[in-house]
């Protein structure tokens, strides 16, 4: 009961941070340069034209009665139209949620495959040369911008050695329509496409490894320092006087406290990703929504860009609540300090 | 418990194998070009950007059309009658002329389309904003149709390329709330060569042509044309590497092209076109309210350093591009860097004397080249005695700086290009006082003799009469120096081998017709 108490709170602490979120991005939205009527007419539109579509899109109304009808249609799930593309924001939305989501979940996949393994064998392996060697990596990785790992992974993957693609998600004459879950991996294997599987995959690396390489020296950097504070406790050491073995110990008693550090940053890397792929999106040709989310900030789509916005805080916001269920699954003790 | 490290390494490892030995598919008699934008709608009613035009050009035919050198040619319309005073349009329709679902197309049509348009009032509707009312397109038959102006306009017949035709019946059928618009934002309703095959709006769009096209097809025309939207010259690159891209966008910076040109089976396509590259001078606001500190300007920039080192492009005399030939003033010459005339006009400027000669000099930030030419000129106006201050601005906030005279800087650099193949486009936008309060018109020229030299060009059908008042409009923008004439914009592609037909047209994106390509490779080599 306590326990659905905290998660109630934290729900509401939620939603209040989605509302002062909506209040700061619509001020901000239309507070910087530029008439988003005129940009969406052209630069040659009449002034009767451009004084039309404000009318039509409320953008003569004051500032806090725009605010009240975004809200308005907001809470009916309307994120209204886009001057962008012309169409619902909802719909550009679902469009390009899918890929950056796919993008995102493999990257998230990769780091944690390559970034706990490679901590736990730094940490077993401390201030040898494999330890050595791992945080020197880690450390490149985190500090290499992810636009420049992108550039010079297409480079080398797609114009050098000509092995990879560079843009997309799939090749230009193949059209598939990823319709069933939106991501191209698994709607290529549900309709039985694995030839289309093996593109998808593909297309999917470069953008990948571009993305995955700041998390992955995070999550082994600190996948490491918590394994090592584990290892200093006194049941570990009691482990090792009983004689338990090695990759016991390290796996069973070790591994799982270890988690929670790991687990609570890759959450949060998890949600931010969502917004901060557009630099690797940008120079794959990555059809997401991160991308999306730049070009209507170019253009001044003020519906599109609180659409992003939103979407992206939602999702932030659920994951960290996700989070903080996972991590008290995995450690108990959070989950007592919670219900207090 | 079995070995589960070995057997992930060696299915790893044939999965990269599988994945890296899967080529990239080369194909033939396809057009695969980048584009640096999304396309933002298909609704030709609503299209405005040059990516919107490059679609709805080979998904649409219009009445009419234009060719290379801004000739108006016929399309859908296959003549057409103008009155003696430019104000009635009666065009005649190819009576083979089908749209894409094999319906003819009618005058009805085109009435339905321009009603829209005007209802619609967005894209290229400003176009007819003076001299076209809802209710002045009628049908007089199937496939006659008369356009009455409320104004005499003689560069209505150059503005028509823009209307493309819609199948009213289509159109209707899907109307909706909103007359179709939501329909229009995804699909054709056209007569235009290619049909829309796929369109991810965030990455791609992909046309077929249709076999059935009234206009037919000749040896050698593009089946399928693919547009990648990226801007990232790494990508372009690798792209056309692999042998993915047959076309770059126009878009490219200088290193890219030459690196693709130097390519097996690609070269470089290179054309003057229409869109001018100005200084525009703000003559209402001190210093450069002053005709001699404007001319001094003209005189302090170096040209050949520009044109040849900075920003390839061509020779920019007038305020007009020299691709309008008919009407170009060639017995003005090319400005010329001269220092010591410099001086001279600013000794004889009322600013003379007076200690350092302030001077704002914006331009588009971020912009690599602009900026150079931006510390060219600090350079050379200082040693001069002006003070100049920098001013780099987001493209956005330079269009609402130009809404004031006020606001508007003393110098903006601002390229300019007709929307429609006539000098009108050039003279009206920038220089007319009814256009003023834009970026296009920074120079606030508000001038009387301007005025009335253009508006006896829109109300003349006499083209040597328009000839000629445009000579004269030339030679008077040029002696009060309201911009500097900096270059023509020299537009590049690197393109196929196998692939011809890119020429420049003095009109939004009609240089992407695709219809107009020829592979000249055999499709199955």
């Amino acid at each position: 009961m306590e326990f659905l108490y905290f998660l109630a709170r934290r729900l509401l602490w939620s939603i209040l941070v989605l509302v002062g979120l909506s209040i700061i991005i619509f001020t901000i939205a239309r507070v910087v340069p530029g008439d988003p009527a005129r940009i969406a007419l052209g630069p040659l539109a009449t002034q009767e034209q451009v004084a039309a579509l404000q009318a039509e899109m409320g953008l003569d109304q004051p500032i806090h009665s725009q605010y009240l009808g975004y809200v308005g249609g907001l809470l009916q799930g309307d994120l209204g139209q886009s001057l962008l593309t012309q169409r619902s924001v909802n719909e550009d939305i679902g469009d390009t949620f899918a890929a950056t989501f796919e993008l995102v979940v493999a990257t998230v996949i990769v780091s944690m495959i390559i970034g706990v393994p490679a901590g736990v064998m730094a940490a077993r392996n401390k201030d040898g040369w494999l330890d050595n060697s791992s945080r020197f990596i880690a450390l490149l990785g985190v500090v290499t911008p992810a636009f420049f790992l992108a550039i010079l992974l297409q480079i080398l993957a797609g114009y050098v050695l000509q092995i990879l693609p560079v843009t997309n998600r799939m090749p230009a004459g193949i059209d598939f329509q990823a319709n069933i879950t939106g991501l191209m991996v698994i709607d290529t294997m549900l309709h039985g496409r694995f030839d289309l599987t093996v593109e998808a995959l593909r297309h999917l690396l470069l953008p990948t490894i571009a993305l995955s390489a700041a998390t992955i020296g995070q999550i082994m950097r600190i996948t490491r320092s918590s394994m090592i504070d584990v290892s200093r406790q006194d049941y570990i050491e009691a482990s090792r006087a009983f004689g338990i073995p090695a990759r016991i110990r390290t796996f069973k008693y070790m591994l799982r406290p270890s988690f929670v550090p790991p687990l609570t940053i890759l959450g949060l890397e998890f949600a931010s990703l969502i917004g901060n792929a557009f630099v690797v999106e940008m120079v794959f040709g990555w059809p997401g929504m991160a991308s999306y989310g730049v070009r209507t900030i170019l253009q001044k789509d003020l519906n599109a860009v609180m659409g992003v916005v939103m979407v992206s805080g939602l999702f932030f916001v659920f994951v960290n609540l996700l989070i903080d269920v996972l991590v008290g699954y995995v450690d108990p003790r959070v989950r007592i300090r919670g219900t207090r | 418990m079995s070995r589960p490290i070995p057997l992930a390494f060696g299915s790893a490892c044939a999965l990269a194998a599988l994945m890296i030995a899967a080529p990239a598919m080369a194909q033939s008699n396809v057009v695969t070009m980048n584009t640096v934008q999304i396309f933002g709608t298909i609704d030709p009613a609503k299209i405005n950007d040059y990516t919107e035009y490059m679609a709805a050009v080979n998904l649409y035919d219009g009445l009419v059309t234009v060719d290379e050198g801004g000739n108006i040619q016929p399309q859908l319309a296959e003549s057409w009658e103008v009155s003696d005073d430019s104000s009635v349009f009666t065009f005649h329709l190819n009576p083979n002329a089908t749209f894409q679902d094999g319906s003819p197309v009618t005058a009805q049509d085109v009435v339905y389309t321009v009603d829209r348009l005007l209802s619609i009032n967005q894209g290229p509707a400003y176009l007819f904003a003076d001299v076209l009312e809802p209710g002045s397109v009628a049908a007089t038959d199937d496939h006659t149709v008369v356009f009455t102006l409320s104004q005499t306009f003689s560069p209505f017949l150059a503005t028509m390329p823009a209307v493309f035709i819609v199948n009213a019946d289509l159109v209707e059928e899907n109307a909706g709330d909103d007359e179709g618009q939501t329909y229009l934002a995804t699909n054709v309703a056209g007569a235009g060569p290619y049909m829309l095959d796929s369109w991810d709006r965030g990455s791609r769009m992909t046309l077929t042509r249709d076999e059935n096209y009234y206009g037919g097809w000749h040896d050698g025309a593009i089946d399928e044309v693919r547009w990648i939207v990226t801007n990232d010259e790494a990508t372009v690159r690798s792209l056309a590497a692999s042998g993915e891209l047959t076309m770059t966008s126009q878009y490219q910076a200088t290193e890219t092209y030459d690196a693709i040109a130097a390519m097996d089976g690609f070269y470089l396509a290179e054309e003057d076109t229409a869109v001018a590259f100005y200084y525009k001078l703000n003559t209402q606001i001190p210093p450069t309210d002053d005709v001699h500190i404007r001319r001094a300007i003209a005189c302090a920039t170096d040209y050949d350093l520009i044109r040849e080192v900075i920003l390839p492009g061509g020779v920019l005399s007038t305020p007009l591009p020299p691709l309008f030939a008919e009407f170009h003033n060639n017995d003005i010459p090319a400005p010329t860097f001269d220092l010591e005339c410099a001086r001279e006009e600013i000794a004889q400027s009322q600013y003379a004397g007076s200690g350092p000669i302030p001077i704002v000099h914006s331009y588009v930030a971020g912009t690599a080249f602009e900026e150079e030419i931006a510390l060219l000129f600090q350079a050379t106006m200082e040693e001069l005695g002006f003070e100049v201050t920098l001013q780099p601005e987001p493209w956005n906030r330079i269009t609402e700086l130009a809404g004031e005279i006020d606001t508007t800087p003393n110098l903006t650099q601002v390229f300019f290009g007709p929307t429609y193949p006539s000098p009108d486009s050039m003279f009206y936008t920038q220089y007319h006082s009814n256009a003023a309060g834009t970026w296009a018109s920074m120079e606030w020229v508000l001038n009387d003799q301007v005025d009335s030299l253009i508006d006896a060009a829109r109300a003349t059908a006499d083209v040597s009469e328009q000839a000629e008042i445009y000579r004269e409009l030339q030679a008077l923008l040029v002696e009060i120096q309201p911009d500097t004439f900096l270059l023509t914009q020299r537009v590049r592609h690197a393109m196929s081998d196998c692939l011809t037909g890119f020429q420049a047209i003095p009109m939004q994106s009609f240089d992407y017709d695709m219809y107009r390509y020829t592979w000249t490779c055999d499709p199955n080599g």
